[in-house]
């Protein structure tokens, strides 16, 4: 049994910020079968505009994206003038290695960091169902 | 004047008394002479004369030692003062018979000329080496405030001015948090160590690394180390110095470039996230509906994407602890979990080559001190040799006990082809492996090197026992996790970190 068929997901709903095409594909088939619906957003400012609109429960937020960068995605989202009270919990996922500071400064105001090439879509979904 | 006419009068009236004493002398005994003995008038005078020379002679000489006193005083005195004539007393004075008055206003006038002179020096002194300060101060080529004990900018010097870009007129006399605003990437910051040096340290000095300076829009921004002086109640009203060592260059391209090494890691990460992606998702699809071959082949896949992303986290660690840059997050956990969960995630890469994993965990261990995802990857790097050099057997075996020192110990055990004694040594070594196995047995010689590294951070030692043959066992120890607790800096803080070589970081999968 894995945690696919659990349903932990139902009727929630996941904003995906990620470029790379084949990643978002993975993760949209995981979530979904949890249950999720899932977006998916491809670059910084689209992706910012749609977690804005807070109809998310979760955003999976990649660092390395196009326009702007996930660290100015999440600047965003942190600061109460350009978003007022954000429901959604924010997770960093990324496979980039970040001078120690700066991914202590971001931890701080994510929910989660996870690296992607240490878990599998099966286990990210594992993990959204702990963590809420 | 007053007292040069005393002198004179003085000698003067010596010499009178004693021309009168000399001349009553001779009167009184040419009167003798001619009174009492009868002789000749002519022999008297011709004697009274010879007596006269005589006298005249006694006399002077007598004379010049009262006369030539002051002379002496006024030399003793000038010479006393002389910094290169040793043993010359001061004149006493007192002792003087002739010109006492004279001597001791001049001698007064000579010390009170000496000491002007020396207060000439002192002030010359002065002059140049404030000149001196000011010129180093105003033309040192670092950024330079001086604080007073308000926190007001009492100086700046003209580095500062063209580094903040303001005038002085704009920089000094200001509270200094409003001339400078500053992030540091620390709670350490300027301002709560000032304050706390004002509170308790008589002197202090501190620096830090990294500040940021927030601008206008309209600057560009700076990044600079700072070094701070405190001097508490300094009588000048300069307490506190603040000197700035400009990095913008060097730290922004730091912020901005992500290092070869991170960069590469990311490149190989990706590929690798879709790879073992697919391969889940393959395994999901056809769960059930493969082969034994084919599920074989499957687990191969996953195993094999599964060592690929642990070497490559072995890559970007062994970088990390060569920069300095791996700390540690030692938070309280429970051992045997610990292990349990490290054995599973390597149970399909033994599977896959047909080699089982026990264990065999004592029940009366102290919780420990870990960074869980460090101490993941040492025993994952321990349970990866075993598995390469274990040769026929199909055995692996790890065990954890509370060892005689109160240590936490723990071993992996295989009963493969062993290590030779002569390079034992070696194995903590970078990029070191075993040289009759290289030809066969894949490995950079990077996996123990790190668990090294690993381990010491967590005040632990490794070790590693082997016979040719007969097979070999590595382990490690660990501190229980009250021990470490004494590090603890404060009583809400449940963490400990810990550098291989004392750096502050974080160092984790994930956390919340």
């Amino acid at each position: 049994m894995d945690q696919n068929d659990t349903n932990s997901g139902a009727g929630k709903k996941v904003l995906c910020i990620e470029d790379e095409h084949f990643i978002s594909e993975l993760y949209v088939r995981s979530l979904s079968k949890a249950g999720y619906s899932v977006d998916v957003e491809l670059d910084g400012s689209e992706g910012l505009k749609k977690a804005q609109t807070n109809q998310y429960d979760i955003i999976l937020l990649d660092l390395m994206i196009p326009t702007l960068t996930g660290i100015e995605v999440l600047r965003a989202l942190r600061d109460p003038e350009q978003t007022p009270e954000l429901k959604a919990k924010v997770i960093i996922t990324t496979n980039l290695e970040q001078r120690e500071d700066v991914r202590a400064d971001i931890e701080k105001q994510a929910d989660g960091y996870l690296v992607k090439a240490e878990i599998t879509p099966r286990e990210l979904v594992d993990i959204l169902a702990a963590i809420q | 004047v007053d007292n040069l006419q005393q002198l004179l009068n003085q000698i003067r009236k010596h010499l009178v008394l004693v021309l009168v004493l000399e001349n009553a002398i001779l009167l009184a005994g040419i009167w003798v002479g001619s009174t009492y003995f009868s002789i000749p008038l002519a022999y008297l005078i011709a004697a009274s004369a010879c007596l006269a020379a005589i006298l005249i002679t006694v006399i002077t000489i007598v004379t010049a030692q009262y006369v030539i006193e002051p002379t002496r005083a006024l030399w003793q005195a000038i010479v006393h003062l002389n910094p290169y004539e040793q043993g010359v007393a001061a004149p006493d004075i007192e002792k003087l018979r002739v010109g006492r008055n004279l001597v001791a206003s001049l001698t007064a006038q000579i010390y009170q000329l000496a000491t002007n002179a020396e207060h000439v020096d002192i002030v010359a002194d002065k002059q140049a080496s404030n000149t001196r300060a000011e010129f180093i101060m105003n033309n040192l080529p670092l950024p330079l405030l001086v604080l007073d004990k308000e926190q007001n900018i009492v100086f700046s010097n003209e580095a500062a001015s063209s580094y903040l870009g303001r005038e002085k007129a704009d920089i000094q006399n200001k509270n200094v948090y409003s001339v400078l605003d500053m992030s540091f990437p620390s709670d350490d910051t300027f301002d709560s160590w000032l304050n706390t040096s004002q509170v308790n340290s008589a002197t202090s000095s501190r620096l830090w690394e990294r500040v940021r300076l927030n601008v206008t829009d309209n600057q560009p921004t700076r990044l600079f180390d700072l070094a701070g002086y405190y001097n508490k109640d300094n009588s000048t009203g300069n307490e506190t110095m603040m000197v700035l060592f400009d990095h913008t260059s060097q730290y922004s391209q730091d912020d901005q470039a992500v290092s070869f090494i991170a960069l590469s890691v990311h490149e190989l990460r990706t590929p690798l996230t879709v790879l073992r992606g697919y391969i889940e998702a393959f395994e999901e699809e056809f769960e059930g509906k493969l082969s034994p071959e084919l599920q074989d082949f499957m687990y191969k896949m996953q195993a094999t994407a599964q060592q690929l992303a642990a070497f490559v986290n072995n890559i970007l660690n062994v970088a990390r602890v060569d920069e300095d840059q791996l700390v540690l997050s030692l938070n309280e956990a429970s051992w045997n979990e610990v292990v349990e969960a490290a054995v599973a995630t390597m149970s399909l890469r033994a599977q896959v080559r047909g080699i089982t994993l026990e264990t065999n965990l004592a029940d009366n261990l102290p919780t420990v001190g870990v960074d869980r995802v460090s101490i993941h990857e040492v025993i994952n790097n321990l349970i990866d040799n075993a598995i390469k050099y274990t040769g026929k057997s199909t055995k692996i075996i790890v065990t954890t006990t509370l060892n005689k020192e109160g240590m936490v110990e723990t071993t992996v055990t295989d009963h493969g082809v062993g290590i030779p004694e002569n390079i034992m040594g070696n194995l903590f070594t970078k990029f070191y492996r075993d040289h009759r196995n290289r030809a066969q047995i894949g490995g950079t010689g990077l996996g123990l090197y790190l668990s090294k590294s690993i381990i010491t951070a967590h005040g632990g030692n490794i070790w590693v026992r082997s016979k040719v043959g007969e097979g070999s066992t590595f382990g490690f120890t660990l501190l229980p996790f009250t021990e470490l607790a004494a590090e603890r800096k404060n009583s809400d803080n449940t963490e400990i970190v810990r550098g291989a070589h004392g750096w502050i970081k974080n160092h984790s999968l994930y956390r919340r």
